[in-house]
């Protein structure tokens, strides 16, 4: 196990160096002109070039990288001040040392995907539980038109049916929020209450129907038939034996969206005015706003791997034969 | 024989598929005292293993129908309630299946699933429990059992988890057990050892034991009685003996002539029976073996495309075929 | 001085495109829609007057009097004290340093927390004076326009209860010239040291190394009076002064760049809490007294100003008037355009709306150094379909067909048409034809560059149909929007015609005709993308520029805007930009500011 840790945390790392170096380099690639941002209607090539030299940007860009590299291992001095590790930089457009902007924007976005994933996931699986265990009847083919229609939603339009209905028309909920759990929990859970609804109308629907049908896959399966066969209730061969083996594959599943949970923050961020990372990285490349971008890139970056590590150490606690080296 | 632990009596399995009903076990009987084991014999499809799982009353009331009787100590178990069958299975008795590999959870250790049943049927408890199945692996002849018990099946070579899936089946002292091609996917030596260890398992518990399997050389060596099975239907019956010396079935004749001997020169080819097995959607009229047989001609008439022969009870074969039947 | 495709004072000028991707797919929609309704593409000016719920009609302003800039501010009827005003606002302010503001949104709330040299006063029908706010007057010229004299009022303090000196006012003028003050208007710096980025060397670390420009540049001669020396004349001065850059900061509590977060406040509320990119809380200032204003009022409690509300999620909560929503308005949001006719539909909305001409104009312009035949770029003008730009745009809650240059929220406005743009809003392209037809030109081959935003690339679509009618052969060069500006005011460009805006930063025209048609303002970076080079019209400015009544000048400038359109045709304007607003039942005292093109926040209270 902990080798296991060791050499996909060394992976990790070389990965996000990796996405560092190319988001860095691409953005210099592209056509962007960060001064612009700060270059107010006075906007001449003099004016560039002074912000220019205050964000940095006239050196050369390996050099450029290597010191924003080196921040965020030891720290770096800026005019402004010094810039404690790790410094992610100074952003273009505010002034504002990146990690602080982060740390604040951060547990939103983990607030979001964690807690509609938690529900998505429990609710989706249970669906499709049920509609295992009721083949054929009707609960299991209301289940699958309904997971059809939800496979067929965005969060952009479902969320902006929920707010209209649960909020502008019903008033059933607040205006989504974020609230730090830490200071009031209560708060924060009815803030978050539409996003997590409203994600999990959108993936419910293809947690229930994976897991019915592995269920049904895992019901067939020889060593459930020599559950049943030692005379083990049909609850236990149900739940004990061919759920566990439906499981490994939901979690795969769960890993991969839980990375497309964080990638998807940007819409749904933006459909429910919450401040997220995805809001951060959006309009950080629209404001050119390259230590911001590069901030989050990493971040984000590290909470996929990290999150792909959990489901892989999990994955490996539900089947045993996959072993962890 | 009055004192058969399982009888069975006119029993058919019939599954219903997108081609329409197969009819895996077509009238089928027979009695299996205790301590005596019976060893049913055929090729893949004959419907040996349907009969296996319906004395367990395992098959799926949504895509079979199972009707006869099948008798466990007295107790009818076709269209016996789930929790009265879930009482007997594992406890009365028990089965073991032929690839351990699929058959044994990947989930759980060795160990949990072994003392899983015991614990469900004595209501012991979890360390009781986990001592029985170590104390199972150790009869069975694992080596260190009490470090093994938690190993997965994976961790098992193949003939390991097949005797730990005989400990499994036995934890209970069942009264029947039921070996679906127990040795089927292990090598010779392995498999061997395994129905050695069935045998002597057998001699201390008394236990009635049905053997199925496809392997006329299996049953020679382990079982008393011998049901030789085609097309859903009993070909022939009788001990060991005599239908192995005197076969009077010549599907029976065509399967000994299969069988590897010890004594059959290398370069001689094995005679398997010719032809196939027929569907069981549409099953020949008449006797189901008449496509493939022979010695149709030796019977008078259409007799064996029209007329369905009938097993006497006893010794006996379902054939048109008179006493003069040689080979 | 104004216009660039991405300028800063328009209210949706910075690009977010890929953000607002599904936005705009939801708003292409409803403008499909809203065109149907409106009774086919053939031009949202036809509808103009459907709408009409303009308030002010034309501009009218003045430069007030003494009287006029003493406080304490007329009474609102109905006004009450308490509440808390929730302020939901699509894009985070990047500044709160006067020093660094020119974005209508910031520029609208800082009225909240500074104070100017001189400030705008809007009365209850719209009218706007320029009158003192930190000065007595909105001050006093002398030596030809070149000199200009404020004297501070009694009573002035900081958010501490320190009293603001003239020492303040010109630590805050002299900061920014320290090179990390580049986001604001540099007028004053400019014309007090010198043109572009030249200012600088003049004090190039700001007052921050114990320098301070001369007496002879700007003099402090006691703790009351500022006295501004220019290097030329200067009428429009008290418009220069209004903006928030020309105020107070305390020296102690200038912490720099960091000043951004902090700023040390002059008006009636301070900064309680800030979260940069998503919340702002200012409460009140204790130490901001009444008597000594003439524009402000301290009604409210507290003002939560939060970020990140797309024009959807503010109109929806606007409608839905619920909970703290009833209290809540947003300096800048306008109404989604596929919201606007349920909110017109909406009887409960009318006395919580408006609908106003800002002081910013979307126009094409065209490369005179490429397009030399006048004859050809005005057949150009002919055929351009404003109506059908209008309607990508937004409609008609979006702005009105635009007649010509100047906007009808600028000083001296004509409602002048020398293209007949009113009577055909999709263009005449009869004309047109003829006129190129005339030149020999037919088939005429025409560059078009356009930033790659969804709207623009549906304007790019109209235009090039009603061009190619009109006989043109039109190549689209689509343009990454992040660098737009730099490519079209590149001197050298290989357009002929491309999308442009400008905004006026005060409404004398002096701030648009001299900077966007002046041939001596043609550079790299410049704002004359046009590159007009007529020296009959750089004469003109100059006459005009020296004309010191501001009032004088206003016909002036407006008569040769019309001339320079009419004889040059360096550019055709497509529309004049409309915000429409709304806000909760529960505020009162919402108006419009005329000159920021936003809703003033400077008397509302909660009912």
């Amino acid at each position: 196990m902990l080798r296991f840790l060791a050499r996909r945390l060394l992976g990790a790392l070389v990965i996000t160096v990796l996405i560092s170096a190319i988001t860095f380099f691409l953005f210099f690639a592209l056509p962007a002109e960060p001064a612009l941002m700060s270059c107010g209607k006075n906007c001449t090539p003099d004016a560039v070039a002074l912000i220019n030299k205050n964000l940095g940007l006239d050196q050369p860009v390996p050099v450029q990288y290597w010191h924003y590299m080196a921040g965020i291992v030891a720290g770096r001095d800026f005019t402004v001040g010094h810039c404690p590790a790790p410094c992610f930089g100074y952003s273009f457009s505010n002034q504002q040392p990146v990690w602080g902007t982060i740390v604040d924007r951060f547990p939103t976005t983990l607030s979001i995907a964690l807690g509609g994933a938690a529900v998505f996931l429990v609710v989706g699986t249970g669906l499709g539980l049920l509609a295992a265990a009721f083949r054929g009847t009707w609960i299991d083919k209301l289940f699958s038109s309904l997971s059809l229609v939800g496979n067929a939603l965005q969060i952009y339009f479902v969320g902006v049916v929920a707010l209209a209905v649960l909020v502008s028309g019903l008033h059933w909920m607040d205006n989504p929020a974020y609230h730090p759990i830490t200071e009031d929990p209560v708060k924060w859970f009815t803030g978050m209450l539409i996003p997590w609804l409203v994600l999990s109308i959108i993936f419910i629907a293809n947690y229930s129907r994976m897991t019915r049908s592995l269920m049904i896959e895992q019901l067939a399966e020889d060593h459930v038939r020599t559950a049943r066969a030692k005379g083990m209730g049909r609850r236990t061969v149900f739940f004990r034996y061919a759920f566990r083996g439906a499981l490994a594959p939901v979690v795969t599943l769960f890993g991969i969206d839980l990375g497309s949970l964080f990638g998807g923050a940007i819409i749904t961020e933006f459909t429910f005015s919450l401040h997220g990372l995805g809001r951060l990285a959006v309009s950080s490349v629209s404001e050119t706003d390259l230590p911001t971008l590069m901030g989050v890139m990493l971040v984000g970056c590290t909470a996929i791997v990290v999150a792909n590590i959990v489901v892989d150490a999990t994955y490996a606690l539900i089947d045993p034969r996959v072993r962890l080296a | 024989m009055d004192d058969a632990f399982l009888s069975v009596r006119d029993l058919h399995v019939r599954f219903r598929t997108e081609d329409g009903t197969v009819h895996a076990v077509d009238g089928l009987s027979f009695d299996v005292p205790r301590g005596r084991t019976l060893g049913i014999v055929g090729e893949s499809g004959s419907g040996k293993s349907a009969t296996g799982l319906a004395v367990l009353g395992l098959h799926d009331p949504r895509t079979t129908t199972v009707t006869g009787s099948v008798r466990l100590g007295g107790q009818e178990i076709t269209g016996a309630p789930e929790p009265v069958l879930e009482k007997l299975r594992g406890n009365t008795v028990a089965m073991v299946f032929q690839d351990s590999l699929t058959a044994l959870s990947p989930y759980h250790t060795v160990g949990h699933q072994i003392a899983e049943p015991f614990r469900k049927h004595t209501g012991a408890s979890r360390r009781e429990a986990r001592q029985r199945a170590v104390d199972m692996l150790g009869k069975v002849g694992i080596p260190h059992p009490a470090l093994r018990v938690d190993d997965y099946p994976h961790q098992f070579s193949g003939g390991m988890r097949q005797r730990a899936m005989i400990a499994m089946a036995l934890v209970c002292d069942p009264q029947l057990l039921i070996a679906d091609e127990p040795t089927t996917a292990l090598d010779v030596t392995v498999q061997a050892q395994i129905l050695d260890l069935l045998k002597d398992l057998q001699q201390q518990t008394g236990t009635a034991i049905v053997l199925i399997t496809h392997d006329l050389g299996v049953v020679a060596r382990t079982a008393d009685d011998v049901l030789v099975m085609y097309a859903g239907r009993a070909a022939e019956r009788g001990t060991v003996r005599d239908v192995l010396r005197t076969p009077r079935h010549p599907y029976t004749w065509g399967l000994l002539g299969s069988m590897p001997r010890l004594w059959t020169p290398v370069d001689q080819p094995l005679t398997p029976v010719p032809g196939a097995p027929p569907s069981l959607l549409t099953p020949p009229p008449g006797c189901p073996f008449h496509p493939r047989c022979a010695h149709t001609e030796r019977v008078g008439g259409d007799r064996c495309r029209t007329e369905r022969p009938e097993l006497p009870p006893g010794r006996g074969a379902a054939c048109h075929l008179g006493e003069e039947r040689t080979r | 001085m104004t216009t660039t495709p991405t300028s800063p004072r328009r209210a949706t000028p910075r690009t977010r495109r890929s953000a607002y991707a599904y936005a705009s797919a939801l708003a292409a929609t409803a403008l499909v829609l809203s065109a149907c309704s409106s009774g086919g593409g053939g031009g949202g000016g036809g509808k103009e007057e459907g709408v009409g719920e303009d308030k002010t009609g034309a501009a009218n302003y003045s430069v007030g009097t003494k009287d006029d800039s003493t406080g304490p501010a007329p009474e609102v009827p109905g006004a009450k004290k308490g509440g808390t005003v929730s302020v939901l606002q699509r894009d985070a302010f990047n500044h709160l340093d006067p020093g660094q503001i020119y974005y209508v949104d910031m520029l609208t709330a800082q009225l909240l927390y500074n104070r100017s040299l001189t400030n705008y006063k809007v009365d209850d029908k719209g009218r706007v004076k320029v009158v003192g706010d930190l000065a007595t007057d909105a001050g006093t010229s002398s030596d030809g326009g070149k000199t200009w004299t404020y004297t501070l009022k009694d009573g002035l303090k900081f958010e501490d209860g320190s009293p603001i000196t003239s020492q303040d006012v010109r630590w805050g003028i002299e900061r920014l010239y320290a090179s990390f003050e580049t986001d604001g208007p540099l007028y004053i710096p400019q014309w007090l040291s010198g043109d572009g980025n030249d200012f600088r060397k003049a004090l190039p670390d700001g007052p921050y190394n114990g320098q301070h420009l001369p007496a002879s540049v700007l003099d402090t001669p006691d703790d009351k009076t500022i006295v501004f020396h220019f290097r030329r004349p200067h009428a429009d001065t008290p418009f220069a002064t209004a903006m928030p850059n020309i105020g107070p900061v305390k020296a102690d509590k200038d912490t720099k760049q960091k000043y951004d977060n902090a700023p040390f406040s002059s008006g009636p509320y301070k900064v309680g809490d800030y979260k940069v990119g998503k919340s702002l809380t200012l409460v009140r200032n204790e130490h901001w007294d009444p008597r000594t204003d003439p524009i402000r009022h301290q009604y409210a409690d507290r003002f939560e100003v939060s970020f990140g509300h797309q024009f959807a999620d503010s109109t929806r909560r606007f409608l839905a008037d619920q909970g703290d929503d009833k209290a809540a308005l947003s300096f800048s949001n306008a109404v989604a355009p596929e919201m606007t006719e349920k909110v017109l539909a909406d009887a409960g909305t009318k006395n919580r709306r408006f609908l106003e001409i800002q002081p910013y104009v979307d126009y094409i312009a065209f490369n005179t150094d490429r397009l030399k035949d006048v004859r050809v770029r005005r057949a150009l003008a002919y055929a351009m379909p404003n109506g059908q730009i209008l309607q990508q745009n937004g409609g008609a809650t979006a702005g009105v067909v635009a007649t010509n240059l100047l906007s009808p929220a600028m000083d001296g406005y004509r409602p002048t048409d020398p293209f007949g743009k009113k009577a055909k809003p999709a263009g005449d392209t009869d004309k047109a034809r003829e006129l190129l037809k005339e030149a020999g030109k037919l088939g005429q081959e025409v560059v078009y560059a356009y930033p790659n935003t969804d709207t623009q690339q549906k304007v790019a679509v109209v235009v090039t149909q009603a061009l190619e009618r009109a006989g043109f052969k039109v190549q689209k060069k689509e343009v990454d929007a992040n660098t737009y500006r730099t490519a079209i005011a590149e001197v050298k460009n290989q357009f002929d015609l491309y999308r442009c805006s400008w905004g006026a930063d005060w409404p004398v025209s002096s701030t648009v005709v001299p900077p966007l048609f002046d041939s001596r303002q043609i550079a790299d970076g410049s704002q004359n993308y046009s590159h007009l080079n007529d020296p009959k019209v750089d004469a003109e400015i100059d006459r005009i520029s020296a004309v010191t009544d501001v009032k004088q000048a206003a016909p002036e400038w407006q008569k040769l805007a019309d001339r320079i359109l009419t004889e040059d045709v360096p550019a055709v304007p497509t529309f004049y930009n409309r915000q429409f607003s709304l806000w909760g039942s529960r505020l009162g005292g919402v108006k419009y500011h005329p000159v920021y093109g936003s809703a003033d926040p400077t008397a509302v209270f909660v009912k």
